[in-house]
């Protein structure tokens, strides 16, 4: 069995002694540049086959065999185990063997290739980060190019099918790469002049309009908007599907771009339009998304992140609150898994957010996520509700927790201030996020007196806090309207109506303000609930013994 | 007395939207720079007709955001001006959100996001201090209405937070003069009453402090697992 091949120990010493033969003394001198080229290239190729370990090369050559017969279970463990196995024996500090010199192997199978190439560029961008080029970045878009476009313009739809996994990484390390690119371009001031002369030159590469392009365009023609829509509404699936998206490639492909543009959209600071592209997919675990756990979470970490700059915290809470149980709860499946670090550090990020969320809107949260959240953040939580001294701390969270923006636009190579200065999209939005908390810093204070009283006058609560009565009924003002908000109810994401949010309200008839406090009462369901499972499961026991 | 709040975000899809507008909003057409023009246009009706729509202003900025030789200030100026109509809801952020970081700086729009900050933190004279300068009300001018829209985003705000106020305090909120017959009959036309210098306002969902009991509401897909014993036995 092949699987095991590979696996064995090798050993490294026999390719070793035919490296040192020195074969480039056999070129004779007269040959042409031209072929003299090929020569070089040819030697090259065998130069670096023979570096490559034996097991790397029948790993390619099975990887490919797999990719011609489409076996896509295969191809998930190809993907999912070995790959990264071998990156860690092999290439952990190193690139794979470059896609020229293995394509000998799979005889030069373009398509391949170019897969090949997608996982070799993204172990750069992923372990080798210090060695990044500009050329890895153009190279790498440009076979991002290759690959869409075999895709999309192949004149049909193509056999090719993978994994979901890899359709979401693939699409997923796209909009990475575009917005990698964007932050690398827009910080000239240590860049080589040949450096910025590329940029310049080449202004289409990773732009906004060619990356928005594939997604849009690998919505079209997936018909995956009319395939969700009859997956809702009822209707003739095949017909919605037409014959590219019948196809699990291109349908997961389009899917994917949907929640890659709600990414993009967010990076771009469009928060609407971000869940407007969620128009037609809900929010349940029977949605697609939560096919792929990375595309799981991705999606809630800017459902929740768009809903906060929407000033919409109830949403937002549920959204993070959301995700984080399914991260909790699934913690030790993916402990093994290639993306664990990434999806730790998504989670530790949105128990930032959340915690910024909570201070701005106190809410009762899931038991295990409270506990978790006060480990991770009590103090924090604290400090935020302490008024101005506490607006550091929202930033800092914020600059933690917050995507990497993206400016869409380069900087201007012809101004000079251009070359020193660099373009910091983060702290834009930090800036009018900070302006808006600004407003509420003192909430937290105000409404722990209120809490003590049922009927108070302005000028007595205002002498308790040593502020003038105009400023109290200001503040006053400003607690009654954060404690409204926008909250979904039903309908597409964007949608929702006013509603309380806070459990401290109260009315003012002129100089008295009248306080009410709402209370909740005892939760019976879950535990009535649970001991309901219990008894059954105790039942269910007995019966197997007997 | 209604149960629902005061406030209403603004509409995802206004009835003035023609179905053109709707479309570019919805497709990919909306990248065309070709088509700044039909939504400026758009926003001029906006303008004149005492309209809002907020996706479609957004639409422009995005234009904006792309195509940097397509920007004009004078929309952005006049985008901005309508989502301080808008506010409570987070309109006008979602524009700033959208433009250059340079732009923060312009004088114009941080003239605009200190009226903003005014009306977000109930500081309504001095947001009517600053307004009142040649030069601010300059950039709201050509938005028809724009004193009357402000007026009743804050009394908005008052009626969700007073039974009643002092006349005195309520025409200071409106920069109006209290003994003035215009603001009798703004008072009036927003359904108030004034009676011995006190306005009194009806109760609402908002002004209506009630201690309430919140029970928890056990919904049937909780129970669909319990049901599904009884099969069992």
């Amino acid at each position: 069995m092949y699987q095991e091949g590979f696996e064995e120990e090798i050993d490294l010493s026999s390719d070793i002694d035919l490296l040192t033969n020195n074969v480039y003394t056999e070129v004779e001198e007269e040959l042409d540049d031209e072929s003299l080229q090929q020569m070089q290239l040819l030697l090259q190729q065998q130069y670096a086959q023979q570096e490559i370990p034996e097991v790397v090369k029948n790993f390619i050559i099975y990887f490919h065999r797999n990719i011609l017969e489409n076996n896509v279970y295969e191809l998930h463990g190809i993907y999912e185990n070995s790959f990264n196995r071998l990156t860690e024996k092999f290439y952990a500090k190193t690139p794979w063997p470059e896609a020229d010199f293995i394509a000998p192997l799979v005889n030069e199978d373009q398509v391949f290739l170019t897969l090949y190439r997608e996982l070799y560029y993204r172990h750069i961008y992923s372990k080798l980060t210090q060695t990044l080029t500009i050329e890895h970045r153009f190279h790498s878009y440009e076979n991002y190019c290759d690959l869409f476009n075999y895709i999309l313009n192949s004149g049909g739809p193509v056999s090719l099918e993978l994994p979901n996994q890899w359709l979401w990484d693939i699409i997923d390390e796209f909009i990475y790469q575009f917005q990698s690119f964007c932050n690398y371009r827009n910080r000239l001031k240590n860049k080589t002049k040949e450096e910025i002369a590329l940029l310049r030159e080449n202004v289409q590469v990773w732009s906004c309009y060619s990356v928005l392009n594939v997604l849009y365009s690998l919505i079209t023609k997936s018909r995956i908007t009319e395939q969700l829509l009859v997956s809702k509404h009822g209707g003739d699936m095949i017909e919605a599907a037409g014959e590219y998206g019948s196809r699990p490639l291109y349908k997961m492909l389009g899917y994917f771009s949907i929640i890659g543009l709600l990414r993009v959209h967010c990076l771009l600071g469009d928060y609407t339009l971000a869940l407007k592209m969620m128009d037609n997919i809900e929010l349940n675990k029977k949605a697609l998304f939560a096919r792929v756990t990375a595309c799981h979470v991705t999606t809630y970490y800017y459902v929740g992140f768009a809903y906060m700059m929407m000033r919409r915290y109830a949403d937002a809470i549920k959204a993070f609150s959301h995700i984080l149980v399914f991260i909790a709860r699934t913690k030790m499946y993916h402990t093994r898994s290639y993306q664990f670090d990434q999806i730790n550090k998504k989670g530790d990020q949105m128990y930032a957010l959340l915690t910024i969320c909570i201070a701005l809107c106190p809410t009762r949260l899931d038991e295990n996520i409270h506990t978790h959240l006060k480990e991770k953040y009590g103090e924090h939580l604290i400090k935020m509700q302490r008024g101005e001294e506490g607006l550091q701390t929202f930033e800092d969270l914020f600059l933690y927790a917050c995507p990497k923006f993206i400016s869409p636009i380069g900087p201007n190579f012809e101004d000079p201030n251009a070359l020193v200065q660099s373009i910091e999209p983060h702290l834009h939005h930090a800036k009018i996020f900070l302006a808006e908390v600004r407003h509420q810093i003192l909430i937290p204070t105000l409404r722990s007196y209120l809490k003590l009283y049922t009927t108070m006058g302005i000028d007595k609560l205002a002498a308790f806090l040593d502020i003038d009565s105009d400023e109290l009924r200001i503040q006053l003002l400003i607690v009654k309207q954060k404690s409204r908000q926008q909250k979904w109810i039903k309908g597409t994401l964007l949608e929702g109506e006013y509603v309380t949010t806070s459990d401290l309200d109260f009315c003012l008839k002129q100089d008295m303000i009248h306080i009410a406090e709402s209370k909740v009462g005892r939760r019976y369901g879950d535990w009535f609930l649970r001991n309901i499972n219990k008894f059954q499961d105790i039942i269910a026991g007995m019966d197997f013994h007997n | 007395m209604s149960s629902e709040s005061l406030l209403k975000p603004s509409p995802l899809i206004p009835v003035t939207r023609t179905d053109i507008v709707q479309s570019l909003i919805d497709g990919v057409d909306r990248y065309n720079p070709d088509n700044v023009s039909i939504l400026e246009d758009y926003l001029g009706q906006q303008l004149q007709n005492e309209e809002y729509d907020l996706m479609a202003n957004l639409a422009i900025l995005k234009l904006y955001q792309f195509n940097p030789h397509l920007v004009n200030e004078h929309v952005i100026i006049n985008i901005l001006v309508k989502a301080l109509t808008a506010i409570p809801n987070p309109d006008f952020n979602l524009c700033l959100y959208l433009l250059h970081e340079s732009s923060l700086a312009d004088e114009s729009i941080t003239k605009l996001t200190e009226l903003q900050q005014c009306l977000e933190q109930a500081r309504f004279r001095e947001f009517w201090e600053i307004y009142g300068d040649e030069s601010c009300k300059e950039l709201a001018s050509e938005a028809t209405g724009f004193e009357d829209a402000i007026r009743k985003v804050i009394l908005t705000t008052i009626t969700m937070a007073y039974q009643s106020i002092s006349v005195n305090l309520l025409s200071s909120y409106l920069n109006y003069n209290p003994a003035d017959k215009e603001f009798e009959s703004f008072i009036q036309s927003r359904g108030l009453e004034i009676k011995e210098e006190v306005v009194h306002i009806p109760k609402n969902a908002d002004n209506d402090a009630k201690p309430t009991v919140i029970r928890e509401n056990i919904k049937f897909e909780q129970l669909t697992k319990v049901v599904g014993y009884s099969n069992e036995l």
